[in-house]
């Protein structure tokens, strides 16, 4: 454990990031804090329940007016403290001392609240006081009060990334050291992808289309930029187990940029039943999935493979139709 | 229904679901560039930043075959023992970056580019993502 917290913050200095490093363990915890506050019925019925409810050991009884009228004029301070210290054949904290001070005191304005008495029904959450006390109904079920209408939490597509954090240039791509001055050098993929045929997935360009067009002209050896692609035109069809459409493998595309050797035989017999190909070994990264997911279009682009009706699908649709 | 069709049924099942979590989970990986390969067999053991090698830069500039064939690179981050010995006899990487198709080995922080602490990977790939531990070095160094 010592060794690993070292070596932990033995890389974050040396990424000159030990101030990152401190502000995100700050703001973790601060936000796992803020986020396990449970409101007072929660915590009534998780711990205080068991006496409250029905009264025993001369607890006072949920619902029961005149027994809490009694304590409520002690004051709130005083049940909190009560509450919290223990009190007579109260324990402390309920006896579950994991219970957040914040938490205790939500569940006795819950029971002050569910026992009828009234000067707690209006009383806003300290933490919200300030931002919204006008707006807070009831206390009893003290929801998070949205803070601002034009919340950016409730913006479309929270997890998806924004077309500005596509393509990021070298310093700013996370795996390039931005303190390395070749770094600052490199091209940015951004800027080469400008004037490349755009898609959906991967490097957000679609390679085989960019060459169909000419935009892109790579070599096909290493010196001689005028030695020409041996294209093979073949089509292989694939039935599909299940739903899927069938897969459609085809060698032209497949042969403007890759060797035979590149493939066969080592990762597909070239022989017709001889591959027993499932999308768990190419989503583990083989058959198909040594280059898609890695660098040709990703796995989640399932129509480019499936891209074949069963001829018998609409039959038998049309089948149960009729 | 056999017990057979059951099987295949729950295993696509799982299939599914992975393929969905990969989904959900791609916008928080890094932001590389899909395909780049992250090398660091010996880097940093000997005191270089890891090697960063960015499939997109070489793809519009040579075909797959090029590399993958001609020169022999193994399809598989890590699987080539590259060294600058081998680099410098015209092997794998020396063969174009040799001064003459594209800069030579005298600049070296063009290619160990790479954030220290790294483990050699091909960055965004469907299996990483998978299998548990891939990542661990880096997510690791990023906390």
């Amino acid at each position: 454990m010592i060794r690993s917290s070292f070596e932990l913050h033995d890389r974050c200095c040396r990424r000159g990031q030990r101030l990152w490093a401190t502000g995100l363990l700050l703001l973790a915890a601060g936000a796992c804090g803020a986020a396990e506050i449970r409101s007072g019925e929660e915590v009534y019925g998780v711990s205080c329940g068991g006496c409250h409810a029905t009264g025993v050991l001369q607890a006072p009884k949920l619902g029961d007016n005149a027994d809490w009228s009694k304590r409520e004029q002690q004051g709130l301070e005083v049940l909190l403290e009560h509450a919290l210290k223990g009190y007579k054949n109260m324990p402390a904290r309920g006896g579950n001392p994991t219970i957040k001070d914040q938490e205790i005191e939500n569940a006795i304005i819950h029971m002050l609240v569910s026992s009828g008495i009234e000067k707690y029904t209006a009383k806003p959450a300290p933490a919200e006081t300030a931002k919204t006390s006008a707006t807070v109904a009831s206390v009893a079920d003290r929801k998070p009060v949205p803070q601002a209408r034009s919340s950016s939490v409730n913006s479309f597509n929270r997890l998806m990334k924004s077309k500005e954090e596509w393509n990021l240039a070298p310093p700013k791509d996370g795996i390039h050291d931005p303190k390395n001055e070749g770094t600052h050098m490199l091209q940015s993929p951004r800027t080469a992808f400008e004037v490349l045929v755009s898609a959906k997935s991967g490097n957000r360009v679609d390679w085989v289309k960019a060459l169909e067009k000419g935009e892109i002209a790579p070599r096909y050896d290493r010196l001689d930029p005028e030695v020409k692609p041996v294209v093979m035109d073949l089509n292989i069809v694939r039935e599909v187990k299940g739903s899927m459409p069938d897969v459609v493998y085809p060698h032209k595309q497949h042969t403007e940029w890759l060797d035979c050797s590149n493939c066969h035989p080592a990762i597909f017999i070239p022989q017709k039943g001889a591959n027993q190909i499932s999308m768990a070994s190419i989503l583990l990264g083989q058959k198909c999935g040594v280059c898609h997911g890695k660098v040709a279009f990703p796995i989640s682009e399932c129509r480019r493979c499936h891209s074949q009706q069963k001829p018998d699908t609409v039959e038998t649709v049309n089948k149960q139709i009729n | 229904m056999k017990p057979g069709v059951t099987q295949v049924s729950i295993i696509m099942k799982v299939l599914l679901l992975t393929i969905g979590l990969v989904l959900i989970a791609a916008p928080l990986q890094s932001k590389a560039e899909y395909g780049d390969v992250l090398i660091n067999n010996y880097s940093e053991d000997a005191g270089m930043r890891p090697v960063v090698f960015p499939h997109w830069f070489h793809r519009i500039r040579f075909r797959c075959k090029v590399c993958h064939a001609d020169l022999g690179f193994k399809m598989q981050a890590g699987g080539n023992q590259i060294n600058m010995l081998k680099i410098i006899d015209g092997e794998y990487c020396g063969a174009c970056h040799n001064g003459e198709v594209a800069w030579s080995v005298e600049t070296c922080d063009l290619c160990h580019s790479g954030l220290p602490g790294m483990s050699t990977q091909v960055h965004k790939s469907t299996a990483s993502r998978l299998l548990s531990g891939a990542n661990k070095k880096q997510q690791e160094s990023q906390q």
